[in-house]
């Protein structure tokens, strides 16, 4: 079943075009990886899904319906996003943080949402930090708390926007683990963008690769690692594997090793 | 580092009922001068004003320079009922306190706005208001301003009715700070955007807080405008009014539930006893002691008070552990 379907979606900034008439599609309890290159448009798509900005054109479906945004309305109708640097209400305990994003979830009183919130600390990890400030809690930790603070919301789509980026490789692959149990025990369908492209790789259902506001492949992991346009728009035209990845700093290194050539 | 707990010490509690009591009752057991009687319920009515502006500049981080501005509307509506409708007296303090209210909400626009740009914007707020109730002379008596009645009976009063206002005020600034809503506005306060992310209106949620807090000034104004029995709109509406709220609010402890509630009282003390014995050095005065409060103790009085109760535990618990 099709759950999200976002169609002509164009974003112009001034003269820069950050998303040129992107569609896209998300199926109930999917997992969807969307990579492109630094400046692809990956964050952009986010901001337009959560509806923090307004795209030029286009429309975002969910289950039916016409999700417009402004952010706090889009994050009532079911879509939440995580950022990319961290965000915790640094005024708040761990436990608030989460709270006073439960408070709105549909159909629960204020009692209710407290205890969804102690859920969602413990489903996550942080049941033992959450009376403390999240300036505590270490880099991963403050992912772990976004991830719950978006979670709580009861969202049918969560938005991760590189939330393995900058972790130590234990934590990343304790990440992939909690990323699909959101799926798995939550039933939520999940859009992540990463860098780190043994995460997508491994998690995604399907990816989506983006390059300049553009929708250049899509398919299986398998397929994208092959996809010669995809090669073309990580390490450009004559890229060789023993070449310095001058073309795609961040991203060549990780995708090289996914390279079947 | 933990959190502070949201909890209130029951010993604080308890000093605020004893020292609720021990007002309530002081005009009966003590004949007091009419300086001192002055003196406390301006303090009353700039307790309750400045918790209400701690509201929008402590809990959602918004800080207004024009809050003068609801001040004065709310003392002329109920100053201008009095005189021409001659309603009963509480009936036009209401009245001006719901005008100012809804006076609040013309700051709509000014709410994308956050920081010094949003604060900037309520100088221009603040002065424009000014302007325009000094030349409404019709209404306001223009520069001459309006005399009410004398009504020595209810100038003796106003001191429970404000009294009671800012107890109202004070316990209503621990149930927002406590509710989810108080949750809400402390979101917002750390990163407006973050908090639309979760689900939070952050434009209605100012929206209301600023209303309420308009409410509560502009009957703080009506209050002032029957005690003091004259209100002109420079004075009123004057910046030097929207600065004293700031100025309240950073002494006592900025953000703090009850800290402004010290902030109104060492200020009305000081600026007292300075206006009478040091006219010209008041204001810089004041300068001084708030870059030595934002520099050494953001949270003011509050802050210090903070400070020195954990210093007194500090050395309870290094003398027990002498003993032992």
């Amino acid at each position: 079943m099709t759950l999200l379907v976002a169609r002509g979606l164009t974003k112009r900034f001034g003269g820069l075009i950050a998303l040129d008439d992107v569609d896209l599609t998300l199926a109930d309890r999917e997992i969807l990886g969307v990579i492109g290159p630094n400046g692809a448009g990956k964050t952009t798509l986010f901001s337009v899904l959560a509806g923090s900005i307004r795209p030029t054109s286009g429309e975002v479906m969910l289950a039916g319906a016409r999700v417009t945004g402004p952010a706090h309305r889009t994050v009532r109708a079911g879509i939440v996003r995580t950022h990319q640097i961290v965000r915790p209400f640094g005024n708040l305990t761990v436990f608030e943080n989460v709270l006073v994003a439960a408070i709105h979830a549909p159909g629960h009183g204020e009692t209710r949402a407290a205890d969804r919130a102690a859920e969602v600390l413990s489903f996550v990890g942080l049941s033992d930090r959450a009376e403390q400030l999240p300036v505590t809690l270490t880099l991963a930790g403050r992912k772990r708390l976004e991830l719950a603070r978006a979670l709580s919301t009861g969202p049918r789509v969560v938005l991760l926007d590189e939330v393995v980026a900058g972790v130590n490789p234990t934590e990343a692959l304790a990440f992939a683990a909690l990323i699909r149990r959101v799926r798995d025990e939550r039933g939520i369908s999940v859009i992540m963008t990463e860098h780190v492209m043994p995460a997508v790789m491994s998690l995604s259902d399907r990816i989506v690769v983006l390059d300049r506001g553009k929708r250049i492949a899509e398919g299986t992991p398998q397929e994208i690692a092959a996809d010669p346009r995809v090669i073309t728009a990580y390490l450009g035209t004559e890229a060789a594997p023993e070449d310095p990845p001058e073309a795609a700093p961040e991203a060549a290194p990780e995708a090289a090793p996914e390279d079947p050539q | 580092m933990t959190a502070p707990s949201p909890l209130i010490p029951r010993r604080l509690v308890a000093g605020f009922v004893a020292g609720f009591a021990i007002l309530a009752v002081l005009p009966v057991g003590v004949e007091l001068s009419p300086y001192a009687h002055n003196l406390l319920t301006s303090s009353f009515i700039m307790i309750a004003g400045v918790l209400a502006w701690n509201w929008m500049g402590g809990f959602v981080g918004q800080v207004s320079f024009g809050h003068a501005s609801l001040f004065g509307v709310g003392a002329f509506v109920s100053a201008r009922l009095m005189l021409s409708v001659h309603l009963p007296v509480p009936a036009c303090w209401l009245a001006g306190a719901v005008c100012a209210g809804v006076f609040a909400l013309a700051a709509h626009p000014m709410l994308r706005l956050r920081g010094p740009y949003f604060s900037i914007a309520t100088i221009g707020f603040g002065e424009i208001s000014r302007q325009v109730l000094t030349y409404w002379e019709r209404f306001t008596g223009g520069a001459s301003g309006l005399s009410l009645p004398i009504d020595a009976v209810l100038k003796y009063q106003l001191y429970w009715w404000a009294l009671g206002f800012a107890v109202l005020v004070a316990l209503a600034s621990v149930a927002i700070r406590r509710s989810s809503l108080g949750l809400k506005l402390l979101a917002i306060k750390a990163d407006a955007d973050a908090a639309a992310d979760v689900g939070i209106s952050t434009t209605f949620y100012q929206d209301v807080i600023f209303m309420l807090s308009g409410t509560v000034v502009g009957l703080s104004g009506g209050l002032w405008a029957s005690y003091f029995g004259f209100i002109e709109p420079s004075d009123m509406l004057g910046f030097d009014r929207s600065i004293a709220f700031v100025l309240m609010a950073v002494v006592g402890g900025i953000g703090t539930s009850l800290g402004p509630v010290l902030g109104a009282v060492v200020f009305v003390l000081v600026r007292t006893y300075l206006l009478a014995s040091y006219p010209e050095l008041y204001l810089g005065l004041y300068g001084l002691l708030l870059i030595c409060i934002i520099l050494f103790e953001p949270l003011g009085l509050t802050g210090l008070g903070l400070r020195v109760v954990a210093a007194v535990q500090r050395a309870r618990r290094r003398r027990s552990r002498e003993v032992v």
